[in-house]
């Protein structure tokens, strides 16, 4: 029975890896930082560790996908993120290939 | 700031470059301090909840490794078929020929047998051990090195596939291996009694020098003869598989060092014979060359057949 919920587990993280991105993209049009970010995530059903989060908000940064200022009004000092143009592009681009596979499953369900 | 969370920081930025340092570190202890207020204000000890957000964020090093886009194995899949394909041929191919060698140059000194092998043991596997720790060590920079793992991404196409000889050519090979075999060792087994020359008693001068039999050396040519017949099977019955390859090797480059061997020292032919046939002079000389030869072409077949055996696996 652990084999069948680590393997049904493993699936929906095959199914999932990529989206985390995407959700990144969407949801950084409004400026945030990691913490919060991480919370909105995981509220909004996408549970991401923390220890792949904060690096991949980096890399995306690196990317020029995300751009990022440092707020300073409040005590504590926190990296703020937001979703650059080429970052909204991507997030686009993505989307729509998100809509056209869930098209596709649908036809391979019978629905049409 | 508390210990805890210093050290954690402190693990992580140390795996980390200096450039990216000072905006890492601001960055985690912010999100650490977040984490950390979110559980106390959830209700929790102030300890508790920095040990349980230091635990959620889990090991530093797989942290920095993030950080840093390093990757978290040794070797990956992108470059881990070449590196197995490299490692096979090189161990072997190398390891018996340096045996090999070892153990001849050793017979040679007329060292004694135990010596012999045992230094042809330890030079096989300190060569096997210098093989793997660099070829490991090489294709570990290759991964690490985006240019270098560009070059060795060819890509592949039905053309690399191997062509097995097929089975019934592979079956007459064996035939006459096996037939060839068995002829020789009657021959030897045979030499003392059956010969065509005889003594003043009429009693046969065989071929072999006596040596061989007086010390029993001529089961160690027995052996290796029906050793080598072993892997012939092992290998026209059983799929490619690196003991088998191993064993053919070490099997064949044992049998031509120790021909090599008998013919440079003068163990093999009869000098009685010799004089008897009334061969001229400088006979024995050319065929003590010719089976070192023999011996020589052997061990470069093995070699040959090593590589093209690991490339086809």
């Amino acid at each position: 029975m652990a084999d069948d919920d680590e393997l049904l587990a493993t699936h929906l993280q095959e199914l999932r890896r990529g989206t985390v991105v995407l959700a990144c993209l969407l949801v950084l049009t409004r400026p945030n930082y990691g913490y919060a970010l991480l919370d909105l995530l995981a509220q909004r059903g996408f549970s991401v560790d923390a220890n792949t989060l904060y690096p991949l908000l980096r890399r995306l940064e690196k990317q020029g996908l995300l751009t990022s200022d440092w707020n300073t009004d409040e005590a504590r000092p926190r990296k703020f993120y937001r979703t650059s143009d080429t970052g909204v592009a991507l997030a686009g681009t993505l989307s729509h290939d998100w809509d056209q596979l869930d098209t596709a499953l649908r036809i391979l369900k019978g629905e049409s | 700031m508390s210990s805890l969370t210093d050290r954690y920081v402190q693990a992580t930025l140390r795996r980390l470059p200096v450039r990216q340092r000072t905006d890492i570190e601001q960055e985690l202890r912010a999100s650490i301090a977040d984490a950390v207020d979110d559980r106390i204000g959830a209700g929790g000890d102030a300890r508790a909840a920095e040990v349980a957000a230091l635990t959620h964020l889990g090991d530093p090093a797989r942290l920095a490794a993030g950080y840093a886009d390093r990757p978290l194995q040794l070797i990956g899949p992108a470059v881990f078929l070449d590196y197995t394909r490299m490692l096979t041929t090189l161990l072997v191919s190398v390891v018996p020929v340096v045996a090999a060698v070892v153990a001849f140059l050793r017979a040679v000194d007329e060292a004694p047998w135990l010596t012999v092998a045992g230094d042809s043991l330890a030079a096989a596997v300190t060569t096997a051990m210098h093989i793997a720790v660099w070829t490991t060590v090489l294709y570990a920079l290759i991964e690490r090195t985006p240019t270098l793992r560009l070059a060795s991404d060819r890509p592949w196409t039905p053309d690399a596939l191997p062509a097995p000889p097929s089975r019934r050519a592979r079956w007459g090979e064996l035939v006459a291996g096996t037939v060839i075999l068995v002829l020789v060792m009657t021959f030897i087994l045979l030499s003392p009694v059956v010969s065509t020359e005889h003594d003043a008693n009429g009693d046969p001068i065989g071929v072999l020098s006596p040596w061989l039999f007086d010390t029993g050396f001529v089961w160690v040519f027995i052996a290796l003869g029906f050793a080598s017949l072993a892997t012939s099977f092992s290998r026209y019955y059983l799929s490619w598989s690196l003991p088998v390859a191993i064993a053919g090797s070490v099997v064949s480059v044992t049998g031509a060092a120790v021909l090599a061997w008998a013919a440079a020292t003068d163990h093999l032919l009869n000098p009685a014979f010799v004089d008897a046939a009334g061969w001229p002079a400088g006979t024995d000389t050319w065929l003590t060359a010719g089976l070192i030869a023999l011996a020589g072409w052997s061990l470069l077949q093995t070699i040959f057949d090593a590589f093209a055996y690991a490339r086809r696996s």
